[in-house]
């Protein structure tokens, strides 16, 4: 099945700044793919450009069969974005807001009726529902912004950042609800900073940097891409020899090991889940006693840190 | 292809926001019952008959009609206002981003703006007409239909000045100066008739002295300083066309380009 998002060679330049910088990267269709990068890699220029706000200087990208440049009009019509900063006038009504949404996207007066209410209710704004936003919180308008695409249903949703602001218990909600879209069907575009969001939705993280895109890949893949990523702490009964620990690093996939005490390992390998019943095999041959036992996988912080060379604060500053 | 029901869900929304600005409402409400009770009553007493027969009998009937043209343009540029509002928060992208074609889009946002204008003097337009007195319905309703060509291509005209300037300070001093020139050079207060001949030539080609006479010539007044009816109809539709299509070129250039900012 050929992707339903085809991003070729997609260059954005502001004057000197090259905000996008030769992206190509493939969506396949009915997958969440996690867009993940600092701030200012350019993920919501590439989100602008798919959804036609803003031209490319140079390239293109394919939505469907539709050429973003050639065939705007035929390519918005698969396309619905949640924005990163909620798009709302200080006068509307969550209301106004969704019902004029459903409107253009060409939902009949019955349809908008009842899915309407559905999402205001899912998200708790039912109440709300005639106030005006400016009253509203942060996390409150962020709802309404998403509340658009669970509306439109579109073939490819694009949300950038759709959970900022909102508290845990709506963040779970909405993460349910963009699984429940994509399970219908939907592809969807997540862009995010938070990486916990993007590993727990997405089927496929991609990594921008500065404009390109460094990595694209399974959550699972990327973390084992990163050697050493998987780290097992061990405490023995007895202290370890110098021997043993040279033999230990032998082990296949054992990309490191430290001694922090004699009887205290700090094991870096790659595939945990593979190499562990060898590691407990070795100490068996070396009468050497386990008292305990710990595993811990990279998280995608980890592969965010592997890749873009910066820590999160770095990237949050 | 074009979608009315595209086009007529765009212009729905902006005839919605028109009603919750109440404050601007009231204000333009209260302007316009000054300029007919006061200044319009004043002046009228003003002119010797030569003038009033000169512009069909009252110089009133002549002046009201002309206020309410210029009620029309300055309600039909406020969209352009409300293009600084959204750019202010994000909806601009939004609007852009919505499955609706930028003709669509331009053409909606026209019409709605235009409509507003419309519905909003539509009962200062009664109360004129009434103390005009309309001589014939087929007149009147031709003259309407050109005026909301009229207040769309205003709408489109504001788009258009809006989208190419980006700034609202700047553009509220150059709808200041717009208003003072276009109203001023044209026939909407007085005849060309009067005019010095270096200002005639642009009152000729304004689309408001087009608007303002077909108007009168709608509402019975008959005078030669009115511009011919069919000249001043053609001379609208060019103006709508030319707003128009205007504001979808900058669309697509101006805000696509890189948007707003």
């Amino acid at each position: 099945m050929p992707p339903v998002i085809r991003i070729l060679n997609l260059t954005k330049k502001f004057g000197n700044l090259t905000a996008v910088d030769h992206l190509n990267l493939d969506v396949e269709e009915g997958e969440i793919l996690g867009l993940l990068g600092p701030n200012g890699a350019g993920k919501t220029t590439t989100l602008l450009m798919l959804t036609t706000v803003i031209k490319p200087t140079e390239g293109t990208a394919f939505i469907g069969p539709y050429d973003v440049t050639r065939e705007p009009d035929e390519a918005r019509k698969l396309i619905g974005m949640a924005f990163q900063e909620p798009k709302l006038l200080w006068v509307d009504a969550p209301w106004d807001i969704l019902n004029w949404h459903a409107k253009v996207c060409g939902l009949s007066a019955e349809e908008r009726k009842k899915k309407v209410r559905w999402v205001l209710e899912e998200l708790e704004l039912w109440n709300e529902r005639f106030k005006s936003v400016h009253t509203f919180s942060g996390g409150m308008r962020k709802r309404v912004e998403i509340a658009k695409i669970f509306i439109q249903r579109p073939k490819v949703a694009i949300v950038d950042e759709p959970t900022a602001q909102i508290d845990v218990v709506g963040k779970h909600r909405i993460w349910n609800m963009l699984r429940d879209m994509r399970d219908e069907g939907s592809t969807i575009l997540l862009a995010t900073n938070e990486l916990h969001e993007a590993d727990v939705l997405s089927d496929r993280v991609a990594i921008m940097h500065r404009g390109k895109l460094l990595v694209c890949d399974k959550p699972k893949k990327l973390k084992d891409s990163i050697p050493g990523g998987d780290v097992v702490e061990i405490t023995l009964e007895k202290g370890i020899t110098d021997e043993m620990l040279e033999k230990l690093r032998e082990i296949k996939r054992v990309v490191n090991v430290l001694a922090i005490k004699q009887n205290y390992l700090k094991i870096y390998l790659n595939n945990a889940e593979e190499v562990l019943p060898k590691i407990t095999e070795f100490f068996m041959k070396m009468q050497l006693s386990i008292k305990s036992i710990r595993m811990s996988e990279p998280s995608l912080d980890d592969v965010f840190a592997h890749y873009t060379g910066l820590t999160i604060e770095e990237a949050q500053r | 292809m074009i979608s009315l029901r595209r086009v007529w869900t765009v212009a729905e929304r902006d005839i919605r926001m028109f009603l919750r600005y109440k404050f601007l409402l009231i204000m333009r409400a209260i302007w316009f019952i000054a300029q007919i009770a006061l200044f319009g009553l004043i002046v009228n007493s003003m002119f010797r008959t030569d003038v009033q027969n000169a512009v069909g009998g009252s110089y009133f009937n002549y002046y009201a009609a002309g206020i309410i043209v210029t009620m029309l343009y300055s309600t039909a540029v406020f969209i352009g206002y409300d293009i600084y509002e959204e750019a202010d928060h994000g909806v601009i992208e939004y609007l852009l981003s919505v499955p609706v074609s930028r003709k669509e889009l331009v053409l909606g946002r026209s019409i709605g703006g235009g409509l507003r204008s419309f519905l909003y003097v539509g009962p200062m337009m009664l109360f004129v007409l009434y103390l005009i007195g309309v001589s014939s319905v087929l007149q009147l309703l031709a003259a309407l239909l050109s005026l909301f060509l009229f207040t769309f291509g205003v709408s489109g005209f504001s788009i258009t000045l809006a989208v190419s300037i980006k700034s609202s300070d700047r553009f509220d001093i150059l709808m200041g100066v717009t208003d003072a020139l276009i109203v001023r050079l044209s026939t909407t207060l007085y005849p060309i008739a009067y005019m010095p001949q270096y200002y005639a030539g642009i009152a000729l080609i304004n689309p408001l002295t087009f608007a303002a006479d077909l108007f009168r010539w709608g509402a019975g007044i008959e005078s030669a300083a009115i511009t011919p009816p069919l000249l001043a109809a053609f001379g609208i539709v060019a103006f709508f066309s030319m707003f128009t299509f205007l504001g979808i070129f900058l669309h697509e250039r101006r805000l696509e380009g890189g948007g707003w900012q």
